[in-house]
């Protein structure tokens, strides 16, 4: 990274500074004990500490009860429809590169209807940072079966129990092609939450970051084993990925060194089944952001586009005295 | 001793040559025996002469004409007419590199032109069509430069045209990007004035087919009363305007827009001196000033951030101190090019200057002749001993980009010329140009590669930019066996019974010398039947320091125009002179981390401790410890390592860092809990609230943080009953 400017320097100490209640807005209508507050707690924090412009900031969501997230946000917001976070964001994104834009969505929204935005947003590339809220669940709908609830998982649209095997995020991401950052985080472990978070942030590229969320209103006894056995989650670190903390080390005892740039590794640790690993499993800084490949070479004003979206319409244009001579 | 031997030695100590049993070297046309196979350059394929491509501005800035061949030859001479197009090839490019060396110049397709029409007189019918494919295959077109006292500013000159040109040509897209937002932000004003809601300017929007559809007045009147807000503050639009008239004013950037300065010169960014340069770059600095501020603001003001209360003070001082590399890295460099032999006293202070203040200024400084004799020739001869003075000290400032080379090797260091020019702040470029060999008639190409051989005048770079410490930053690499004193070379000759004889051989900086005719007196030819045992070769008189009387004599193994072999005594001036450019050399080893004293007495040391461990026989160190567990080290690296403090089971605690921010426990009693800065749970108040209240938490706590400890009021109702619950967390 180059220096700072004596000017770029000078400007940063006249920049404004935010608290996180500059972030907050309104009181979130989730359940007590809905892991989404948690996840709403770290981006928050995540704003304040990376000092993110509220106005240059935009959160993007589907539909689902994690989708309601924008609304906490004191930051530009787009509430968009079931499954189609992504595509809207890309279009933010094209529109306004300027802008940092998240993308909050759940495992119906995205594994569901909106898989097949998933994949291609993937493989686009663009550079936004996606948080999966997994509660393995539809949650808003009051409990349907969703592609990621495991197998056998009872609810209104399963009531013997669900039949098929759960659908693996991780796994399904690694396996696109131009996929550059994926990590796993759980809402219980806020520490690890925000490391990740803050990483998945700083990576240039769609950072994927699947976050096991827990629903206790439908599915409160899910991921009871998880949270009553540490050693069940399993910690990534590396000297090319996150630093384990002390604190958190001593709580959860099982801890692996995992280089995210291995993507064979990172495969083989996001099939595991009974332990979940958190961390990041894989991040490559160099594949290249979709807009930056369409990014033009010259400026365009809007004189330019004028004439290019007149040209383009006149296409289309009967021209009535043309018309007439026709006759 | 001998009659002739003594004549030997007193030549050896006083230069005083005994016609009896010595010769001049004088009209022998001698040069070191390494080079007897340089006589003639153009036969020979090396990297001269240059192309300074012109034509290619995303290709490689300069390629050596056999590069150019070869690339046509890989494109044209395969099949059955593979062998003769490229025998053509090399022949065209052989009558090339003679025409160049004869002093013809221009671009490449001209002088191909030339060489051609020659050829073509008498030429068989299968050159032509040779030619015609490989001149259709070569895509590259630009001067041709041959390496002679010219090449250096030449090629400086070629590639600082180019490095500018990318700059400037990013500088006006910036500064075009800029104008244009800004331009938006001024229509976008205009576009919710009143004057713009007025009638006309609706209907002249709406375009002409539909013009008659509406009422425009009454769509004005409407508009109008919705209120829309004010434009912007005065103060704002006159900023912007402002803005506009800096950033469009480029009038002193260089390229085809280039304007004239106030004096109405127009503007100039290569120059002949040290002072003209300083002297424009301060005359110029307000405009560039001003530019940059302009930048700044205009940044801020397109991302809706510049408020006045804050910024205003700020860019009222903007640039009162200069301005510092990374803000001047946008703007133009400039290019000085000035001779080391006529720097007068004035000039190099200027250069100093320069240097010291790290501006962007890039210096060549050219050397024609590294020889230097005190005129009374009496005193010392030296080699480089100017050039290394300069480029020291500039080594020293710490932050300049330095570069020293023999013109023969600048092909070679053509990246790091671009580094160099593409650097922040300053960069000096210390050339040896090998022209004074037209003293001795010697091609300077030839001259400037036996000094750089021969370490009168080494190769390196110092690149301040690539790494904080002198193995990252300086490169010694490109000199011919950097290892050693002296490269060494085979050298295989006839001697008087026809049989091949092989030698190794050193060349030093005696040879160099030697190789020039005006140096002649402190060389004198031993004839051949005085060629004895007391003849011995430069290095190894050089290896021991004198002590009384020598009793042999350094000779160096020279060829003449017949290629006869003759043996050649030194004077002691010169052995002085060899010993100590070999003293400066060892000085830049050590710089490149070669033989690096310092480095050599550790190891020393840490082998005799360890011959004496092993001697003890102390047991090895476990492999355990060598590798410790990466876990445990990562855990002492972590800077977060926030250790909570040690709680009693008696306190009401919660472990905050743990909490997921989930509802419960603020719900439970927003008093007794509440959120911290991160939105983690603690226990604001243990008061405002009942030690049920406490245990009922601790046991919604899904993550189990919350700690109750011991009831404080032993009148609550069901003590015991909480106290059995609450068991689990305390
Ligand atoms: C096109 C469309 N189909 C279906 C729905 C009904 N719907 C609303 S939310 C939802 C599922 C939400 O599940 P998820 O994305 O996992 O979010 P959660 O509520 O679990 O956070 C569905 C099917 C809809 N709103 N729009
Ligand atoms: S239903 Fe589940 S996911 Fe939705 S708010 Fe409640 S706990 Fe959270
Ligand atoms: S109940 Fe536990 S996790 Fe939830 S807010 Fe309170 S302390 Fe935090
Ligand atoms: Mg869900």
């Amino acid at each position: 990274m180059s220096p700072l400017s004596a000017t770029e320097c000078l400007l940063q100490m006249c920049d404004e500074r935010h608290e996180l209640e500059d972030y907050q807005s309104g009181v979130p209508r989730w359940c007590t004990g809905c892991g989404d507050n948690a996840i709403l707690a770290a981006v928050q924090r995540l704003c304040r500490d990376e000092g993110l412009r509220p106005e240059k900031t935009v959160f993007v969501s589907g539909i689902g009860c994690s989708s309601r997230l924008p609304h906490y946000m004191k930051t530009y917001g787009f509430h968009g429809i079931h499954g189609r976070a992504l595509p809207i964001a890309e279009g933010v994104k094209m529109a306004r590169p300027d802008l940092t834009v998240f993308v909050n969505t759940g495992d119906g929204d995205c594994c569901s209807i909106g898989a097949a935005h998933w994949i291609h947003a993937i493989r686009y590339n663009m550079n936004l940072t996606v948080f999966l809220h997994d509660n393995q669940i539809y949650g808003l709908t009051k409990k349907q079966a969703s592609p990621t609830s495991p197998i056998g998982t009872r609810t209104n649209t399963t009531p013997r129990g669900s039949y098929l095997e759960a659908l693996n995020p991780l796994t399904v991401t690694l396996g696109v092609a131009n996929v550059s950052f994926v990590a796993q985080a759980v809402d219980w472990v806020p520490e690890a939450l925000f490391d990740i978070v803050t990483a998945a942030y700083h990576h240039k590229g769609l950072s994927f970051v699947r976050i096991i969320q827990r629903c206790p209103e439908w599915m409160p006894k899910t991921l009871e084993p998880w949270l009553h056995d540490p050693n069940r989650v399993q910690l990534l670190h590396h000297a090319n990925g996150l630093p384990l903390r002390a604190g958190l080390a001593r709580v959860y005892k099982n801890q692996v060194e995992h280089d995210p740039s291995d993507i064979n590794r990172a495969r083989e640790i996001a099939s595991s089944h009974d332990i979940i690993p958190v961390g990041i499993l894989y991040r490559n800084p160099d594949v290249p952001c979709y807009e930056d490949l369409l990014r033009p070479d010259q400026l365009r004003t809007i004189d330019m586009k004028r004439a290019a979206l007149d040209a383009e319409l006149d296409k289309h244009t009967v021209w009535p005295r043309e018309a007439n001579l026709l006759v | 001793m001998e009659a002739a031997t003594h004549a030997h030695i007193t030549f050896f100590l006083t230069g005083s040559r005994s016609r009896e049993h010595l010769e001049s070297v004088e009209g022998l046309d001698l040069r070191p025996a390494l080079l007897a196979g340089y006589r003639a350059l153009d036969e020979l394929r090396y990297d001269f002469p240059l192309v300074l491509v012109a034509n290619r501005p995303d290709g490689p800035l300069v390629q050596s004409l056999s590069g150019v061949i070869d690339e046509a030859l890989t494109a044209t001479a395969k099949g059955v007419d593979g062998e003769r197009i490229r025998q053509h090839g090399l022949r065209i490019e052989r009558d090339l590199r003679a025409l160049v060396a004869s002093g013809a110049t221009g671009l490449l397709s001209s002088l191909w032109d030339g060489a051609t029409s020659w050829l073509e007189r008498d030429a068989e019918p299968s050159l032509d069509d040779s030619l015609r494919r490989i001149r259709a295959a070569i895509v590259v077109d630009g001067e041709v430069a041959d390496c002679d006292a010219a090449l250096p500013a030449r090629l400086l000159r070629h590639l600082w045209v180019a490095v500018q040109a990318r700059k400037v040509a990013a500088l006006h897209q910036h500064l075009d990007r800029l104008v244009m937002k800004l331009t938006d932000i001024l229509r976008a004003d205009f576009e919710r004035s009143t004057e713009r809601r007025d009638a006309s300017h609706l209907k002249a929007s709406v375009g002409k087919g539909f013009g008659d559809a509406f009422d425009f007045d009454a769509m004005s009147r409407v508009l109008a009363s919705a209120g829309t807000g004010d434009g912007f503050p005065e103060g704002r639009r006159k900023r912007i305007y402002q803005l506009l008239a800096v950033l469009t004013s480029r009038a002193f950037l260089p390229g085809p827009d280039a304007g004239v300065d106030p004096d109405g010169q127009p503007y100039k960014f290569i120059f002949g001196s040290c002072s003209e340069a300083l002297d424009a770059f301060r005359t110029r600095m307000p405009a560039v000033i001003a530019m940059a501020r302009a930048m700044a603001i205009a940044e801020l003001e397109i991302d809706g951030q510049y408020r006045e209360s804050r910024h205003d003070a700020l860019f009222d001082e903007f640039g009162a101190n200069g301005l510092d590399p990374q803000d001047l890295a946008a703007f133009p460099d400039y290019l000085v090019c000035v001779h080391a032999g006529q720097l007068p006293a004035a000039e190099h202070a200027r250069l100093m200057e320069i240097l010291t203040s790290g501006l962007p200024i890039k210096v060549l400084l050219q050397i024609d002749d590294i020889l230097e004799e005190s005129p009374d020739e009496q005193g010392a001869l030296t080699a480089g001993m100017r050039m290394r003075q300069i480029a020291g000290m500039a080594m020293g400032l710490n932050d300049v980009y330095v570069m020293q080379s023999s013109s023969s090797n600048l092909f070679r260091f053509r990246e790091h010329l671009l580094r160099g020019l593409q650097c922040r702040g300053s960069a000096l470029f210390s050339v040896f140009s090998g022209a004074s060999g037209a003293a001795s008639g010697l091609p300077p190409y030839l001259v400037a590669a036996a000094a750089m051989d021969s370490r009168a005048f080494p190769a390196f770079v110092y690149d301040p930019s690539a790494g904080t410490n002198w193995a990252a930053r300086f490169c010694l690499d490109a000199n011919p066996q950097r290892d050693l004193d002296w490269p060494i070379q085979r050298f295989a000759y006839e001697d008087e019974r026809h049989q091949k004889v092989s030698d190794d051989l050193a060349f030093t900086v005696v040879d160099f010398v030697a190789s020039d005719r005006r140096y002649a007196r402190h060389l004198a030819d031993v004839p051949r039947e005085k060629w004895s045992g007391h003849l011995s070769a430069v290095t190894e008189s050089l290896s021991r320091e004198r002590n009384g009387l020598p009793t042999t004599v350094p000779c160096v193994l020279m060829v003449d125009e017949r290629n006869i072999l003759h043996k050649v005594i030194v004077d002691e001036r010169l052995i002085r002179e060899a010993r100590r450019c070999r003293e400066m050399w060892h000085s830049l080893q050590e710089l490149g981390g070669i033989h690096n004293s310092h480095a050599e007495a550790l190891l020393a040391r840490e082998r005799v401790a360890w011959e004496e461990r092993v001697q003890q026989a102390e047991p090895p160190m476990p492999a355990a410890i060598v590798t410790a567990p990466v876990a445990a080290a990562a855990l002492v690296a972590s800077p977060a390592a926030v250790r909570e403090p040690e709680r009693s089971s008696d306190e009401a605690y919660i472990e905050t860092v743990r909490c997921s921010t989930c509802n419960e426990c603020t719900t439970i009693n927003s008093k007794m809990f509440a959120y911290d800065q991160n939105k983690q749970a603690y226990i604001a108040d243990v008061t405002a609230g009942t030690y049920a209240q406490l245990v009922e938490a601790a046991e919604s706590c899904q993550v189990a943080v919350i700690h109750p400890g011991r009831p404080r009021n032993p009148q609550e109702p069901d003590l015991e009953d909480l106290l059995k619950r609450a068991a689990p967390f305390r």
